[in-house]
Parts: C-alpha cells; sequence; structure tokens
C-alpha cells in the first residue's frame, strides 16, 4: 500500500514540478526577452528537469538519485550563470541567447551539472576520503528492499539492474520518438508534424529530425547501458568472483549514465538538432543549442562505456576463480571481453570528434571547417574508427549470450569452443579496420575504398563461424523451448538476415546506389535486433530467477516473442524492399508517386506492434517480481556455477568458493564435471575492512 | 645484492636514464635546426618514451608474479596496476586522435612558435619526471622525507610548465597572431597543448594528494598511490614526448 502511495505521490509531484518548472522557465525568458513565450524552449527545459527531480523526490525522498537530479539542476543553472556572469562582466554582446542562457553558458553549465550530479548522487565520496587519507570500509552493505537501487550500490548485481532497468527506461523514450515519425511516415505529405507545427521553439519537419537524431542516438546509448547490465551482473558470478574488480569505479560508470541521458532529453527542448545522430559538420557546426547537449550528452555516457569496459577486462584478469583457465571461460565471458577492448579504446575518439565539433563552435577552431582550411571528412574518420566497431561492441555479448544459452537448451556441448571463443575477438580485431567504409560516397581517396571493402567482408569469416557454432550445436540437440530458447532462436535467425545484408552494403559498386537508403536502415535494425534486442532479451528471461528467485511467466513470454518477431520481420523487410527502390533515409517525407504509401503503413503497423509487445514485457517483468513462480533451484538445469548455488543470488555470490574441474559445455555427456564447489560448507566469504584503496 | 646497494642502483638508474633523455632531446632539437628528417625524430621520440615506459612507469611490473591470496594488498595494488594500464591505454587513443588530427590538417607544416620557449618547457618536464622517480624510489627505500621533497619539486616543475604553456606561451602565440580561429594550425596547437594541459593539471592534483597524505605519515608499506601518482605524471611526459617534436620541430613554420 505504501508503494502505491509513492507512486501516486511521484505523479503528483511530476505534475506540479512540471507546472512549477514551466512557470520559472516562463519568468526567466519574460526577464531576457521581454515577451511571454509560451511554447518556447526555456520553459520547457525547467519544466522538464524539475518535474523529473520532483517524480523521484516524491518517490524517494530526498536521497540517492533524487539528490543527483536536484544538484544537477542547481550545477547546471550556477555553471549558466558562471558563464553568463563572466560574459556581462567582459561586456560581450550576446550575454543571453535564443534559448535563456547564451551556447557556452549552456555547455559549462551543462558540464557542471553532469559534476554535481555525481557528487550530489554521492557516488564519489569514497573517493573523495581516500584522497584526505581516509580509509573507508571495502563494502558498504546494502539495505535491504528496493531503496538500493535507487542509491548508490556496489554490489555489480544492483549495479546491472540499475543499467538494465536504465536501459529498459530508454528504449522506451526511443521508442517512442519511433513511434511517433513513423505514425509521420505512415503516409505520404505531411500530417501531424507540419510547417506550422510549433514545439520546442522547433517547426514540425525540424521536430521530425531532432526525434529521429535522438531515436538514434537514445536507442545505442540504451544498447550500451543493456550490454553493461548484462556484462556488469553476469560476468563477475560467470568467473567466480564476488564483486567487480573495481565496485566504486563501477558504480561511477553506471552514475554518469544518468546525467548523459538528461543531457540528451535536454537537446530536444533546446532547439534540437537535425544532424542524425552521426552528427557531422559542416551541418553539426551550425545547428541550434541543443547540438552541443548531444555531443555532451554522448561523450559523459562514453565515460560510462569506457570505464564499465575497463573494469570488465580487470575483472576477468584478475578474478577468477581456481582452475578458469583461458579455454574454461564461459563464451559470454569471452565475447565480454572482447566488446570490452573495443569499448576501451575506440570510444576515445568519438569523445574527440565530438569535442573538436564543440570547440570549433565554441572558439571559431576551424578543425572541420573548410574555410579555415579545416577538413569535414576528418570528422568522419574519427568518427567511424569508434562508431562502426562500437555496432560490434552492441552485438558481441548478445553473440556471446546466443552461445551461452543455446547448449543449455539442446543438451549437448558447444561446437566448436575455441573456434567460438576466438571469433569474439576476430570481430574485435578485423573490426577495427572497417571504419571508412561507412564513407564510400563521402569524398575520401578513392584508393582507400578497396581495401577497405576486402576488410569490411572480412568481418563474415568469424561472424560465419560463429553460426556453424550454432547450426552444429543444435544439430540432433534435444531441443526445448522455453522464453528465453525462443529468444535466442529468434536471435539467430534475425541477425542471419542482418548478416546476409551486410556484404551487399560493403561492395562499393552496391552500397553507391545504396548508401543513405532504407535499405541500410533495414540491415542495421536486423543486426542490432538479432545481436542486441533478442539475447537482451533472452538473457533477461534467463537470469531473471537469478535476481528475483521467481520466474517470469511463460505464457506472456512467448505472446511478447511471437507479437514481436513476426511485426519487426514485417518492419525490416518492408525497410529493406523499398530502400532497394530508391527511399531515402532520414527524411519525414516521400513521394507518392513512389508508391511506398502501403509498405510504409504496415510497417507503422507493425512498429505499433513491436511497442505493444514490448509493453507486454515490461508489464510481465514487473508483475514477475512479486507475483511470479517461485524458482529458487536450478531452473534452466544449467552446468553454469550461478545456477549451483540458490537464488536470489547471495550478496557475495559464492559463500563457498568453487574450481573449475571440466569443461564448461559439457552437456549431456555422463559423469562431467564444470564447476566443484569445496572448501569448508557454511564458511562465509571473509569480507575484510582491507581496502584495495592504497 | 644486498639492499642499501640495491636502494642506491635504483637511484643511480634514474639518474642514467635523466642523462640519456637530456641526451636525446638536445639530439632531438639538433636533427630538427640541421637537417629536420622525420623520421629520425619519429625514431628519437619512440626510443625516449620507451625508456620512459620501461624505467620511469616500470610497465614490467604488470607482470610480477603476485601473491595468490586475492585479498592481501600487493594482490589489490596488482589489479589497481592494471586498471591504471588500462585507462592509459584508453587515454592514449585520445592522443593519437590528436595526432592523427595535426597530421590530417597540417602535414608537413606547423605553427611558428617560439622555439626556445619550446625547448624550455620540455626540459622542465622532464626534469620533473626525473625527480618524481627519485620521489617514488625514495618512498620505496622508506625514506619520506626524500619523497616528501622529490614530489614537491616535481609539483613546482610541473606547475611551472602548466603557467609557462597556458600563461606564457599562449599568450606569446595570440600575440604573434595564432590563434585558435586563426587557421587549422592555431586550431591544432591549442588544442594539442590544451588538452595535454588538462592532463598536467589532473596529475598536479594527485601529486598534491600524495604530498600532503604523505606528510600526514600515510605510504609506509602501503605506498601503491605514490606509483599511481607517478606513473600518470610520467605518461603525461609520454605524451608530450610526441606532441612536443610534432608541434615544435618537424616541418616548416607557418603563420
Amino acid at each position: 500500500m505504501r508503494r502505491l502511495n509513492s507512486v501516486w505521490r511521484g505523479l503528483l509531484l511530476l505534475a506540479v514540478g512540471g507546472m512549477i518548472g514551466y512557470g520559472i522557465g516562463l519568468g526567466l525568458d519574460l526577464l531576457v526577452t521581454g515577451a511571454l513565450n509560451y511554447s518556447g524552449s526555456v520553459a520547457s527545459a525547467f519544466a522538464l528537469l524539475v518535474s523529473v527531480t520532483a517524480f523521484f523526490f516524491g518517490i524517494y525522498g530526498y536521497r540517492g538519485i533524487t539528490r543527483g537530479l536536484v544538484w544537477q539542476v542547481v550545477g547546471t543553472l550556477l555553471g549558466g550563470f558562471f558563464v553568463t556572469g563572466i560574459r556581462a562582466l567582459l561586456g560581450s554582446d550576446t550575454i543571453f541567447g535564443t534559448f535563456f542562457f547564451s551556447e557556452p553558458a549552456w555547455v559549462f553549465g551543462a558540464l557542471t551539472g553532469v559534476v554535481t550530479f555525481m557528487f550530489g548522487v554521492g557516488v564519489v565520496a569514497d573517493w573523495v576520503k581516500w584522497a584526505r587519507g581516509i580509509d573507508t570500509p571495502e563494502h558498504h552493505e546494502d539495505e535491504p528492499g528496493g531503496g538500493k537501487y535507487l542509491d548508490v550500490s556496489l554490489d555489480h548485481k544492483v549495479i546491472g539492474i540499475q543499467y538494465t532497468v536504465t536501459a529498459l527506461v530508454l528504449i522506451a523514450i526511443g521508442g517512442t520518438f519511433a513511434l511517433i515519425f513513423r505514425t509521420e511516415l505512415a503516409a505520404s505529405q505531411l500530417q501531424f508534424l507540419t510547417t506550422t507545427f510549433k514545439l520546442f521553439n522547433q517547426t514540425g519537419p525540424q521536430f521530425y529530425n531532432t526525434i529521429m537524431s535522438l531515436h538514434g542516438i537514445i536507442m545505442i546509448i540504451s544498447i550500451l547501458l543493456g550490454i553493461s547490465g548484462i556484462m556488469n551482473y553476469a560476468v563477475p558470478f560467470l568467473v567466480g568472483a564476488h564483486d567487480m574488480a573495481f565496485p566504486r569505479l563501477n558504480a561511477f560508470a553506471y552514475w554518469i549514465s544518468v546525467p548523459a541521458s538528461v543531457l540528451l532529453l535536454m537537446s530536444l527542448v533546446l532547439g534540437g538538432f537535425d544532424t542524425g545522430w552521426t552528427g557531422y559538420p559542416p551541418l553539426s557546426a551550425r545547428a541550434p543549442v541543443g547540438m552541443q547537449m548531444f555531443f555532451l550528452g554522448v561523450f559523459t555516457a562514453g565515460w560510462s562505456s569506457i570505464l564499465g569496459s575497463l573494469n570488465v577486462i580487470a575483472t576477468v584478469v584478475r578474478m577468477r576463480a581456481k582452475g578458469m583457465s583461458a579455454m574454461r571461460l564461459p563464451i559470454f565471458v569471452w565475447a565480454s571481453v572482447a566488446t570490452s577492448i573495443i569499448a576501451l579504446t575506440a570510444t576515445q575518439l568519438i569523445g574527440l570528434s565530438f569535442q573538436l565539433v564543440m570547440f570549433q563552435r565554441l572558439f571559431g577552431m576551424g578543425f572541420f571547417d573548410a574555410a579555415k582550411g579545416g577538413n569535414p571528412v576528418l570528422f568522419q574518420h574519427l568518427f567511424w574508427f569508434y562508431s562502426h566497431p562500437a555496432v560490434y561492441v552492441f552485438v558481441l555479448p548478445g553473440l556471446g549470450i546466443i552461445s551461452e544459452l543455446l547448449p543449455v537448451f539442446v543438451r549437448k556441448p558447444l561446437f566448436g569452443y575455441r573456434w567460438v571463443a576466438m571469433s569474439s575477438l576476430g570481430i574485435a580485431l578485423v573490426g577495427f579496420t572497417v571504419w571508412a567504409h561507412h564513407m564510400f560516397t563521402s569524398g575520401m581517396n578513392e584508393y582507400l575504398r578497396v581495401p577497405f571493402m576486402y576488410s569490411t567482408l572480412l568481418v563474415a569469416v568469424p561472424t560465419g563461424v560463429k553460426f556453424f557454432s550454432w547450426v552444429a550445436t543444435i544439430w540432433g540437440g534435444k531441443i526445448t523451448t522455453p522464453t528465453p530458447m525462443l529468444f535466442v532462436l529468434g536471435a539467430i535467425i534475425v541477425f542471419l538476415l542482418g548478416g546476409l545484408t551486410g556484404p551487399p552494403n560493403a561492395a562499393i559498386a552496391l552500397d553507391l546506389h545504396l548508401h543513405d537508403t532504407y535499405f541500410i536502415v533495414g540491415h542495421f535494425h536486423d543486426t542490432i535486433f538479432g545481436g542486441f534486442i533478442f539475447p537482451f532479451f533472452a538473457a533477461i528471461y534467463f537470469w531473471f530467477p537469478k535476481a528475483t528467485g521467481r520466474r517470469m511467466n511463460e505464457f506472456w513470454g512467448k505472446v511478447h516473442f511471437w507479437l514481436m518477431t513476426p511485426s519487426f520481420f514485417v518492419l525490416t523487410l518492408g525497410m529493406m524492399v523499398i530502400g532497394l527502390r530508391g527511399m531515402r533515409r532520414r527524411i519525414v517525407d516521400y513521394d507518392p508517386a513512389l508508391g511506398f504509401d502501403f509498405t510504409h503503413l504496415l510497417m507503422t503497423i507493425a512498429g505499433f506492434l513491436i511497442a505493444l509487445s514490448v509493453l507486454i514485457f515490461v508489464i510481465n517483468l514487473f508483475h514477475s517480481i512479486r507475483h511470479g513462480e517461485k524458482a529458487e533451484g536450478n531452473v534452466w538445469n544449467s552446468r553454469s556455477p550461478e545456477w549451483q548455488v540458490p537464488s536470489p543470488m547471495p550478496v557475495h555470490n559464492y559463500d563457498v568458493p568453487f574450481e573449475v574441474v571440466g569443461e564448461p559445455y559439457d552437456y549431456g555427456l555422463a559423469d562431467s564435471k564444470y564447476v566443484q564447489f569445496n572448501g569448508h560448507q557454511g564458511e562465509k566469504h571473509p569480507v575484510t575492512a582491507e581496502g584495495a584503496q592504497h | 645484492m644486498n639492499h642499501t646497494q640495491e636502494k642506491k642502483s635504483m637511484l643511480s638508474q634514474g639518474i642514467i636514464i635523466f642523462i640519456y633523455l637530456a641526451v636525446l632531446t638536445g639530439l632531438e632539437f639538433f636533427i630538427a635546426v640541421s637537417f629536420n628528417s622525420v623520421p629520425l625524430l619519429v625514431v628519437v621520440a619512440l626510443v625516449k618514451a620507451g625508456l620512459v615506459v620501461y624505467y620511469y612507469m616500470h610497465i614490467y611490473k604488470l607482470n610480477l608474479e603476485s601473491e595468490k591470496d586475492d585479498k592481501s594488498y600487493n594482490y589489490k595494488a596488482g589489479t589497481n596496476r592494471l586498471g591504471l594500464w588500462l585507462f592509459l591505454v584508453s587515454d592514449s587513443f585520445v592522443f593519437g586522435g590528436l595526432m592523427v588530427m595535426r597530421v590530417n590538417l597540417l602535414g608537413l607544416s606547423r605553427p611558428e612558435l617560439n622555439q626556445l620557449l619550446g625547448l624550455g618547457v620540455t626540459a622542465v618536464l622532464l626534469v620533473s619526471s626525473f625527480f618524481m622517480n627519485r620521489g617514488e624510489t625514495m618512498i620505496h627505500n622508506g625514506d619520506r622525507r626524500g619523497f616528501l621533497n622529490n614530489t614537491l619539486i616535481t609539483f613546482i616543475l610541473g606547475l611551472g610548465f602548466l603557467l609557462g604553456v597556458v600563461l606564457v606561451e599562449w599568450r606569446i602565440a595570440i600575440h604573434e597572431g595564432i590563434t585558435p580561429d586563426s587557421g587549422v594550425a592555431g586550431a591544432a596547437f591549442f588544442m594539442m597543448t590544451g588538452m595535454h594541459a588538462f592532463h598536467v593539471f589532473t596529475g598536479l592534483i594527485l601529486l598534491a594528494i600524495i604530498w600532503f597524505n604523505g606528510r600526514r605519515g600515510l605510504y609506509d608499506a602501503r605506498n601503491y598511490p605514490v606509483e599511481a601518482a607517478a606513473v600518470y605524471w610520467h605518461f603525461v611526459d609520454v605524451v608530450w614526448i610526441f606532441f612536443y617534436p610534432a608541434l615544435y620541430l618537424i616541418g616548416t613554420a607557418v603563420r
């Protein structure tokens, strides 16, 4: 009953906070511009900031995330006014801008906001103490109950769930944007995003551009958080560690993604941006202030990815259980390491490329400004050096999940363990050499095209190894199809479609025709759904009993699958068909004479059905936390160590350490054991006060 | 070798390496002014960086067989060491990206800068690395006073470098007409020195932290933080080993 009350209180405060924020913004805007601008951005920005904060305040009180958000709002304002004050003192012409603060003030304010969020939420408190020479206990015990999920926790399982839930929230937001613009695209001509439409200082087509771009980037961030969620949750207990190598860094990496998400949403109300998620200059050098919020949001979220992957690598290298040699690691751990190698290194370059555009906008530095001798194509090189390997960051953990779960549900050993383990590393390494295939039409030097075509085609080799392994593993197995297995099988088929449509894009001659068409859009939605979304759902259905001690509802899980999969095929096959026939991507409208109206209508309906299926999933998820069927034992009859201990997982994972004595995937072989729990029964994993801090 | 000798040899190793680095820096400058060969400058920079990475940053410590007890301080220090090096790998991609930017935009030209000042700040940073190594060696040997003095010298030299770049060098450059918005040469110069200066600044914060904590008596046996700050400081030096020839030495100067 108390829970219900707190949700109502949250919603009430959401409404009240929204109105108060709107009022503040309206007042400030009036003060500066001298006119009441009801649909202006400033009022909306304040309404957004204050209402989100008030919502969590109502549910949770002034702790954890709420304190962080309040500090972020205050920090943003302080930083903004600081720069505004300096500009006023220097006698600058533009003390205030279109969006209340001038652009430098917004950028500085947003940065201050991120920093103050981290202090407010309390995730840096221990580091500050260490810097002052004060010791802290290695672990802070979490309070029981749900409160720990909204506060700083150092437990990798809590952080994993925080990541996963944040990813789901972002998927919901990004999906909502997709539904809005898919509705507009359902028929040719402008229906509701018309030129007279006005929202957040944007006309309908501009608003379309903004939400189309935000759909891209928010989905990408949600994928990064989603894989971090599964890796954080599963990697430590798969390798037999009691936590990640650096628990505080882990918490930091999660929490920095929250202000990053807020920044991305702020870009929507601060004039938006119309570059797509790629942010190519010169267009991004002159888009509204929202562009800067987008850059800063991605930059901040990038730190989450970098620090998270650093942690994963250190954990796998240093914290494995006894006997867990490289060739006995679970495949998912191999995939996580491969993905982390890319995320650790390449992410810096998207951060750098975005910083360069930010500085170009702020200080007139001419990196990508041809008039000053700059080179816009340089941006594309720096950007794609991350952003192409990034897709392997997205899919490798998912492919690892497929290989991890498949043997459990076919009761057969994984075929070609070594090859599969190495194929992940292979994809990661080849992935570093393919970036310029995004630039065949960009006017880069022509002699670069052919090598990049071949390196791109080379990616199909290690990916093919995975497919052979999956098919051979399924061959002759005793297949059962509970919901996680359905999603694994769905992932294989969808990813196959995505994989087969890849090489045509890599071939230069075809790419010149396919570039920037819906064919590309269809291709990457296939790879991402097959490589991330399906395995992500499979992983949630699979490890849900481990996290909660209950199962998710099988019936609704199957409804989710059978609703989502066919709709998804309609959506992407539709995209590819009209793409081949010349439908340009990223545009708000298309010529009715092209005859794409019916396909677009079908795709829009399919999009709504996918949204419905995800809604069913979310309801199933939250309902099952309390009311699911009890499942405290080894529900899936898995050999993996985490299923040999009762669910939900104990706080420090294994009370008794285990030793690896066999191969991980020898399902169906008599007398084969993967792990053996030895040591004295009942001995608690000792938790020492001795910190890792010195 | 007995203990005292070992202590002494570590200190003298630091001195020898510093002499190598100083000679190489002089050689670098000589190559640049006399026959300006880019491949030779790259080789010298790589040798310098290799010396710092091996002898000052002790990259071989990553390979140390640590104790089996994963609750021990040494085991955790080993994990932290790996984490720090992973971070440095990640960070070097930023600087690598800046280098790519510089080569792509400027090719074999460079901004016309004050050569004497450039050599001066480079020397200051190099000397600071030497004192950092001395300080770190001394706390390992249990010499707290020596550690504090050397860290303080490092801090002062580091601050000198930072102010030399940001207050003097930038001001001179702007006066000479090389501003952030004057063209790509200015943009590359300010971006690269600015990013490096930011890292120097964070390094100074770390130095201040270990100095204050060292004065309060921390780091007797548990002196990993000193090692971490030192490795980070040397990393900043390594970056400058590449940035200095890239900005001051190679190619011909343009305005």
